[in-house]
């Protein structure tokens, strides 16, 4: 009991050391999250504002009742360029990987350019190519959609030659030999064991065609704008209010929320590596 | 379930000749093993036999079936890989199942086989783990009871267990073979581990550089190898130089070959290919040299004198080397006669080598 006493002072001494340290350390991390965070939240604390004073959900109301066709679009949009670009990238991904190509590296690189281009000149392009030859679809929601998948498809295509790559060919020459066919081995035992990269790239493609805008602006016909493009041109003829700021909210929230729940679905399965464990 | 052909089966890799010209008649429900070194083409030849590798030329039959154009999941055969490949995705029963369903069979059959595979495998009960789940030799298990669920024609094996460790490995292989008896399947089992392949083959096809050296049974291919290759491949052996004096009809009609060599006579089976005169490699096994009590048999067939000049004792065995005038012989003893020998270091002793083999030196290049 005396000895607790004894060491008592300095051991107190030293705690509330280590408790300054850790108190620091937290508000290090607190600063740059209320930092990252800031903006999103002003934008929630705008779209809260009501027009005649205080604070309603007016905004949300408006938003939801007048911007729910830029919503729906958006989300179609990017559910059909998600799906296209599945289509396009595992067969893509198997002639790169598995046979013998000249100059793979050369036609990896060039499929990849249209990442690096600035999304003005993507727009540009796009926009004269529809003006010129494809009129049939200028405007149109396929327009939309080619655009998005020529801008994304290498964002799936990199993770499934990547997980190609990495899976051995010894479970394709099991179901061979068990009686599956080219097909069958494909659908159930190859695609499953490529779900980390399906599952990473369909990530991608969601994040960046969902909020997509520059591209959009140049392309989008007027019956087809999207939920980010419609921001911006409410902005731009109007000026701020409340009811933009909420779609702004509601499409942050939304991007927020699928982010989260593909972590919760394939995080878990894919993304840890159960596989081949 | 089938006999497998194969008809000067080859494959070339640009330059590199994997498989040379290989053929075989593996009969109805036997169990071979292709056995040599790394490198020899032994997975080439199993995985054209399993389809997944195109032949450059040559056949390969089933009965008298043409497998040529056969794709791979036509083929009815059963593979098992040295990973165990299992499905990571599936479970122990889906994996299982996997054959049965790609042929569309009626659920309540594939449940069945699943449970009566899980009981072979002894393994009941553990149909929902998933492969991650079990160990090694689960793994394996349940690789052979994924193989055998379809009922294939042909097993092919291509070093399963080479993944394992050792206690886990004995017992498998016998695993293996019992399978097989039971199944009476016709069995082709690559390794390069010469213990596996003479514990479990009805009959052995050593290969060399793309080419089958020899086929035969373990006693074919241990007394009676017929090239310098499989000679000092498989098992050790003391090689010799000599030159052929003459052919004779021994006893029982077998021809016997006799040999001069390093001052002495020597009697073996003759190789159908040798005449007098020949330049030939006599071949002794180190446990086929016995040491002599007294030199009363000197002049005799085999007999010849010499030094120890080293001797290991490793327990079981004892090992010496012994000098017969400049040729170093390498002898190992397992009786209890070893133990009066221990002393013997730099002794003279009379030896006799026994059940050596002849092969004609191959023309000087
Ligand atoms: N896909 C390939 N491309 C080029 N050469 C190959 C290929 N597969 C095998 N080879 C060559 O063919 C030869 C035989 O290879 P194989 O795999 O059949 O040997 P192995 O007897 O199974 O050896 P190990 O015991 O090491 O498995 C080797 O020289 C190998 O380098
Ligand atoms: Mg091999």
């Amino acid at each position: 009991m005396s000895e607790t006493t004894a060491i008592g002072g300095p051991s107190r001494f030293r705690s509330s050391g280590r408790w300054l340290t850790s108190g620091l350390q937290h508000a290090y991390i607190w600063l740059w999250m209320a930092l990252f965070v800031l903006p999103f939240l002003t934008t929630v604390y705008r779209s809260l504002e009501d027009p005649k004073g205080g604070y309603s959900f007016e905004g949300y109301r408006f938003a939801f009742g007048s911007f729910q066709d830029a919503l729906i679009l958006s989300l179609q949009t990017t559910i059909v360029t998600i799906v296209l670009n599945i289509l396009i990238s595992i067969p893509a991904a198997y002639a790169i990987v598995r046979y013998p190509i000249p100059g793979k590296r050369t036609i990896l690189a060039a499929l990849n350019v249209s990442l690096y281009t600035p999304g003005a000149v993507m727009g540009l392009s796009l926009s004269l190519l529809f003006a010129y030859r494809l009129s049939s679809i200028q405007g149109s929601f396929w327009a939309l959609v080619a655009a998005y998948v020529v801008g994304t498809f290498p964002l799936m295509l990199i993770p499934v030659i990547v997980a190609l790559r990495d899976l051995p060919t010894v479970f394709g020459e099991a179901a061979r030999t068990l009686g599956a066919g080219r097909w069958r081995t494909l659908l159930r035992v190859e695609i499953p064991l490529l779900g980390p990269g399906i599952t990473a790239g369909i990530l991608l493609t969601f994040v960046i065609v969902f909020n997509e805008f520059l591209v959009t602006l140049f392309i989008a016909g007027k019956g087809n704008q999207t939920a980010a493009l419609t921001i911006y041109n409410i902005l731009a003829r109007a000026g701020f209010a409340p009811s933009t700021a909420a779609l702004a909210s509601i499409m942050q929230f939304t991007s927020f929320v699928v982010v989260l729940l593909f972590f919760k679905v394939f995080g878990s399965r894919y993304l840890k590596g159960t596989y081949l464990g | 379930m089938a006999r497998v052909t194969l008809q000067d089966v080859t494959k070339r890799y640009g330059d590199t000749v994997a498989v040379d010209r290989v053929s075989a008649e593996i009969a109805d429900g036997e169990f071979v093993t292709l056995l040599g070194p790394s490198g020899c083409g032994k997975t080439t030849t199993l995985r054209m036999i399993a389809g997944l590798v195109e032949l450059t030329s040559g056949h390969i039959r089933f009965d008298d079936q043409l497998m040529d154009n056969v794709p791979t999941h036509k083929r009815n055969i059963g593979l098992a890989f040295q990973s165990h490949a299992l499905f990571p995705h599936m479970s122990v029963a889906k994996n299982i199942a996997f054959g049965l369903t790609n042929r569309r069979a009626p659920r309540a059959e594939v449940q069945a086989k699943v449970e009566e595979m899980l009981d072979m495998i002894e393994m009941t009960g553990m149909g929902d783990r998933m492969p991650s789940q079990l160990s090694g030799g689960q793994q394996q298990r349940v690789a052979l009871a994924r193989m055998l669920a379809t009922d294939p024609r042909v097993l092919l094996f291509d070093e399963p267990l080479s993944a394992l460790d050792r206690n886990l490995r004995d017992t498998l292989k016998y695993s293996i073979l019992e399978l097989q008896r039971r199944t009476k399947k016709t069995a082709i089992y690559v390794t390069h581990d010469q213990s596996e392949a003479f514990a479990i083959s009805d009959r052995i096809m050593v290969m060399n550089q793309g080419r089958v050296e020899q086929a035969g049974t373990q006693l074919d291919i241990y007394l009676r190898p017929e090239t310098e290759f499989v000679a000092n491949f498989v098992g050790d052996n003391n090689t010799l130089q000599g030159t052929v004096r003459a052919i004779e009809p021994g006893t029982d009609g077998i021809r016997e070959v006799v040999v001069d060599c390093s001052g002495m006579t020597v009697r073996a089976i003759a190789p159908a290919d040798l005449a007098a005169g020949d330049a030939v490699s006599v071949f002794v096994r180190p446990e086929h040299i016995e040491v002599l009590p007294d030199g009363s048999r000197e002049g005799q067939d085999g007999v010849l004198r010499g030094k120890i000049v080293q001797l290991v004792f490793e327990g079981p065995t004892l090992r010496m080397t012994i000098d017969a005038d400049g040729v170093p012989l390498h002898v190992s003893v397992s009786g209890t006669e070893r133990l009066a020998l221990l002393d013997q270091a730099n002794a003279s002793v009379w030896v006799e080598l026994r059940n050596p083999s002849v092969v004609k030196n191959p023309p000087a290049v």
